[in-house]
């Protein structure tokens, strides 16, 4: 009865076949499982060969998807077994069905242990092949010793010690640490002279794994494989079984070479010609024939030659060979050998002098591109992307974008993607660059992603010339009936930003150019409705003279969206309708995007990230460096303004996106005082997160020193504030790279702080920073609280104080860590020494998974250096009549004043410590204030300040300052001049205009009382 | 590194499967459909290679060969040479054939696990073990002659009832 004990597995495998549907399938083997689980439970009745029948039924289950979680037990305990058809079936089964951490496999060390180190030879092989395939760590520490010996061992057959060999390469490659290699050169180089081809194969791969690891050890086994190579490649003394379709074992000479690839050279110059010549051999010896199994066999080989010969960086002549074969494989008819030949070709572009050999096969590659197969059209791809450069890009991108359109939808992202990367990387001229792009998203809209169009939209906006270029595009795809989405955001994003550099072409005008986006909105998602609404407020504001249809038109837009349930909609419908509403105010709000920051691609750093470190990856990267297009470097024009070069080293800032204090860098350098500290402005580091520069900035747009204010000015509640530092915003210290988010605005809590002496200068999840200060004359007392909000400490805490050259100061020790939950306090001197409006900087760092780094103005400004003196008219009016004119008096009118009432104007003052002296000035329109200021240099200076303004126009008014020290009078004049101006009318960065300094003119007549006191004033 | 060996038929049934890295039941069955997502849509006469990156992570690349109603696909990694895969592929197919004389789908079907034996005699640990076909088949006739000392499994035939119904 030999069927008997299979018979009920065919019966069942054949049940499961005549299944009509999954459901059923189920059934059966659940009713299967149900059945060996009885069985097993009584364990008495069964015979080993009902149990043999039973573990290979569990295998079966587990082969068609259902887990078996029971019986693992049963198939090792088979192991066990005594007779050679149970112990077989609990060898196999148990290395597929467990892993090699399953507890139950610790129970038959044992028994697999003594199977290696006994007689029996059938034993040892299953015994080895279990754990070749699933040995652990607690098998490589009982067993290795054993298994190295049975390799080595001249009494074993072949049989055994191939298995032995690669059972330790596996316990090798899983715990290097305990199979014990020493010594084992000798042994190897002894195991490569092996006659059996078997154990040859075996060795040659336990080899690789050791060369690998390390091949300073391995040396002596380099001429050995040579020698072995030699023997094959001239079938010298290869047995007929080990002759594959008439090649000698083609695995064997294939993981030979194999072996020599890792090693890094050959120096033995005798040992290198041996190779050579064998490499000639197979290079120039092997051709394509009918048998497909033969012609397979010889081009592994022949494949392999030509990697070895890479590795091994051969002389020119021998790698124009090279690539001549390949040229000619990308081009026959079997598709394996085209595959492998582009591929091949590909790593090739790592050999710097043969890639003008390999361009000469462009052609041939780029008809691969249409290769029926998909496999063969995606190697083609890589290859056609790793060997574009300047030279021939226009060709190559514009094959791609043609081919975009019969693609299959499972290459169009990439092609898509790689075509973007190629026409910014190798871009002969910008408007090339925005041509192939808008080509792309015309296309393969849906493949191109939001980091390609952003792309775009910064080339653009930092290249002036291609502006209206870019328009005329924009507009003509508009034309289009039914264009993709993001075509209608970029277009619109264009358009909106430049279509008045269109408007005297037909279709151009400001309406026919609103009307045509407009058309596209009913189409739209929610995502592009906030571009639109951006682009008709910036249309608006270039509709110049005003067009009250289209502003009707487009205010009729914002009204609607003013309820729209989408936030961000909401929040533009609104700001944009109140903005347009203001007529002149928007030309600053909705001025042109500043140039962008140049920096790394999102797009290349993307593909850079995702590029596995393979041969030919690193030898796209290596080009890619080499020699990239000089057409697409961002323009770092000059503003005509002439500020500093320092502001120009990309600096410029998108406001909403940048989370720093941003200190007054700029101020430092743009003063004229002479005393002053920069700053050091660290370059900032390439972003990659073009989103957030694009989305953005989307909300306001203007240029980035009015955009703070713009934006702090439609805050409701806040427009109390004045903030003229904020102007100033723009100039980072350096870009930082934060992901971390602070809590609270920190350019709010700085000016808080600079009226009040105790506060919170910065928050954020971790960490949050108090300040607590104390002046007394031309000294401070600041105490920083480093407060740590988590349950674990923060790390690596570090503070730095950049002081301005006219303080001293000197912070305590701060510890580099702070417990959790703790709070620390670091005590900070000031000295004043003289007056300037520059700020100190605290750049504070520390980790808590990432490294957070923030540069926080520190409030240590010059009105916390004032005290309030009251002074009477019998005091005021000889000090200032003592004091003549400039420099020590200054006398500016000062425009753009941030309308307030002259009461307002008073306990603005007040609060800066300017006390106002009231009724010293008859004219209800002007203010006198007097106060002290300290510093080390000047000890305790008496300031008058005057204020007259005009009652018609609020936005104006004439400030003398006076004091006895000229820097004195300058700096206090600009601090409030910085307090009541609101928005600068120069938009960023230029110096202050020069202290516009009227001589002062006696009074005109004396009879007048107001003219007298005005007389006196000056 | 070899990390796994599928045998499937045309309607995506798995007929054999090892993995050389334990992958578990779930992450089994997801492969194999995955791999035959990709397989029943190749055309024919194209290459037997496919860049497998996306189903069983970076650097891994797939060979598959039909053979009549079956797909035979090796999985391994960078350290392999493609063609030399399509070489051993064709040594197991030819030691089947040897076997079972003309193998078709339901030799390998009732008789898995000889399939299994043979397999572990050309592939051990994700390497390669033996590339010579006759070797090969010495020694599973050796391991048969000793199963049928024991007076136990031998070669099902083919007239099992109901297989013609697939």
């Amino acid at each position: 009865m030999a069927l008997s004990g299979m018979r009920g597995l065919s019966v069942f495998i054949s049940d499961v076949r005549n299944c009509p549907n999954k459901e059923q399938e189920r059934l059966r083997v659940d009713k299967e499982l149900g059945n060996i689980r009885t069985r097993f439970k009584n364990e008495k009745g069964l015979t080993p060969y009902e149990k043999k029948k039973y573990v290979w039924k569990m295998l079966y289950i587990y082969m068609l998807g259902y887990d078996v979680d029971f019986g693992h037990m049963e198939a090792v305990s088979l192991i066990s077994a005594p007779k050679y058809p149970e112990k077989q079936v609990g060898y196999i089964v148990t290395s597929s069905l467990l892993n090699e951490n399953h507890d139950f496999l610790r129970l038959a060390i044992n028994t697999v242990r003594n199977d290696i180190i006994g007689r029996n030879e059938t034993f040892q092989c299953l015994a080895l092949t279990l754990v070749g395939n699933i040995g652990g760590r607690e098998f490589a520490e009982s067993l290795a010793p054993d298994v190295q010996k049975l390799l080595i061992s001249s009494s074993c057959r072949p049989l055994v010690r191939k298995k032995a060999a690669l059972c330790l390469l596996r316990l090798y490659r899983k715990n290097p640490d305990v199979v014990n290699v020493d010594g084992w050169s000798d042994r190897m180089a002894q195991l490569l002279d092996e006659r059996d081809l078997g154990v040859l194969t075996s060795s040659m791969s336990l080899l690789v794994a050791l060369v690998a690891n390390n091949h300073d050890a391995y040396w002596s086994c380099l001429p050995k494989c040579v020698k072995a190579l030699e023997r094959l490649a001239r079938n010298q003394d290869i047995p007929q079984e080990y002759t594959y379709y008439g090649i000698p074992s083609p695995w064997l000479q294939v993981k030979t070479m194999r072996a020599l690839q890792y090693f890094p050279t050959i120096e033995d110059p005798n040992t290198r010609r041996s190779l050579f010549e064998v490499l000639q051999r197979i290079l120039m010896g092997t051709d394509v024939v009918k048998n497909v199994n033969k012609n397979n066999a010889s081009h592994a080989v022949l494949f392999e030659a030509l990697a070895l010969v890479m590795h091994l960086d051969a002389e020119k002549e021998i790698m124009s060979q090279c690539v001549a074969l390949l040229g000619k494989f990308i081009a026959v008819r079997e598709p394996n050998i085209r595959y492998l030949g582009l591929e091949n070709m590909t790593r090739m572009l790592m050999v710097t002098d043969v890639q003008d050999i390999i361009k000469r096969h462009q052609a041939q590659i780029i008809t691969s591109l249409k290769d029926p197969d998909i496999s063969i059209r995606r190697r083609a791809l890589d290859l056609l992307y790793g060997m574009c450069d300047v030279s021939n890009t226009k060709d190559i991108v514009e094959e791609l974008l043609q081919y975009l359109s019969t693609a299959d939808f499972a290459m169009r992202e990439e092609l898509s993607l790689k075509a973007a990367i190629l026409a910014e990387k190798f871009a002969p001229d910008l408007s090339w660059y925005v041509d192939v792009i808008l080509q792309l998203i015309d296309k393969a809209g849906d493949f191109v992603s939001d980091d390609i169009w952003f792309r775009v939209v910064q080339f653009v906006t930092n290249n002036e010339d291609l502006q209206p270029y870019a328009a005329v595009k924009a507009r003509e795809y508009l034309d289009k009936p039914a264009i993709h989405e993001t075509m209608v955001k970029v277009s619109a994003y264009i358009l909106g930003e430049y279509s008045h550099l269109l408007a005297r072409r037909p279709g151009c005008s400001p309406k026919e150019i609103f009307s045509i986006i407009h058309e596209k909105l009913p189409t739209v998602s929610t995502s592009t409705i906030p571009i639109l609404l951006s682009t008709y407020a910036k249309i608006l504001m270039h509709t110049q003279p005003s067009d009250p249809e289209l502003q009707n038109q487009i205010w009729a837009i914002f009204r609607k969206y003013e309820s729209c349930i989408d936030a961000e909609i909401q929040q533009r419908a609104v700001e944009y309708f109140a903005l347009s509403s203001k007529g002149a105010a928007l030309m600053d709000i909705m001025a042109e995007m500043p140039k962008f920051p140049e920096r790394q691609s999102a797009l290349i750093k993307k593909a850079e990230d995702t590029e596995t470190d393979t041969a030919e990856q690193s030898a796209l990267k290596l080009r890619a460096q080499q020699q990239t297009s000089n057409a697409l470097v961002v323009t770092d024009q000059r503003p005509a303004n002439g500020t500093p070069p320092v502001s120009e080293l990309g600096l410029v800032k998108v406001p909403s996106m940048s989370n720093v204090d941003h200190s007054s860098a700029d101020h430092g350098v743009t003063q004229a005082n002479g005393t002053l500290t920069v700053v050091d402005p660290q370059p900032p580091e390439p972003s990659a997160d073009l989103l957030g520069d694009l989305l953005g900035p989307l909300a306001i747009e203007g240029p980035p020193g009015s955009a703070v204010q713009s934006e702090r000015n439609l805050v409701p509640g806040t427009e109390g504030v004045p903030n003229a530092d904020d102007a100033l915003a723009i100039a980072p210290v350096g870009e930082q790279t934060n992901t971390v988010q602070p809590i609270g605005n920190i350019a709010e809590r700085f000016q808080a702080l600079c009226l009040k002496d105790s506060g919170v200068l910065y928050e954020d999840p971790y960490i949050q920073i108090g300040i607590k200060a104390d002046w007394r004359a031309h000294q401070g007392r600041l105490v920083l609280f480093l407060g740590n909000k988590n349950t674990s400490p923060l790390v690596s805490v570090q503070a730095l104080i950049l002081p301005p050259s006219h303080l001293k100061m000197e912070l305590s020790l701060v510890p580099d860590t702070i417990p959790p939950r703790a709070q620390v306090q670091c005590p900070l001197e000031v000295i004043n020494l003289r007056p300037s409006r520059d700020v100190g900087v605290l750049d504070f760092s520390y980790k808590f998974g990432t490294h957070v780094n923030v540069k926080l103005r520190l409030p240590a400004v010059l009105n916390k250096f004032l005290q309030p003196i009251s002074v009477s008219a019998e005091e005021f009016f000889p000090q200032w009549r003592s004091i003549s004119g400039p420099p020590l008096k200054l006398q500016e009118v000062v425009r753009g004043v941030r309308p307030m009432s002259v009461a307002e104007m008073a306990n603005l003052f007040n609060s800066f410590r300017l006390i106002v002296c009231p009724g010293l000035d008859p004219n209800a329109n002007n203010l006198v204030a007097s106060t002290t200021f300290y510093s080390e240099s000047t000890r305790a200076m008496l300031c008058l300040i005057r204020i007259e303004t005009d009652p018609a126009d609020r936005t104006q008014l004439r400030m003398t300052v006076a004091s006895g020290e000229p820097t004195l009078t300058f700096e206090l004049k600009e601090f409030i001049k910085e307090q009541l101006v609101s928005i600068p009318t120069v938009s960023r960065g230029p110096a202050p205009p020069l202290p516009q300094t009227q001589p002062t003119s006696a009074p005109a007549a004396l009879s007048d009382p107001g003219a007298m006191l005005a007389g006196l004033l000056h | 590194m070899i990390q796994g060996v599928v045998v499937m038929n045309d309607q995506g049934k798995p007929r054999l499967v090892k993995f050389y890295d334990y992958q578990p039941v779930e992450r089994q069955q997801e492969l194999i459909r995955s791999i035959y997502g990709v397989l029943c849509n190749r055309a024919e006469n194209v290459s037997n290679f496919i860049r497998a990156d996306s189903i069983f992570g970076p650097d891994t690349r797939l060979v598959y060969k039909t053979y009549a109603t079956l797909y035979f696909v090796f999985i391994f990694d960078s350290s392999e040479n493609e063609l030399a895969m399509l070489d051993l592929m064709q040594v197991f197919v030819e030691t089947l054939d040897k076997c079972f004389s003309n193998v078709c789908e339901v030799d390998i079907v009732f008789n898995f696990n000889k399939v299994h034996t043979i397999l572990d005699e050309i592939v051990l640990g994700g390497q390669v073990l033996e590339t010579s076909s006759s070797e090969v088949m010495k020694a599973v006739e050796e391991i048969s002659k000793l199963e049928k000392a024991s007076n136990s499994i031998s070669l099902v035939p083919k007239s099992i009832p109901g297989w013609q119904t697939r």
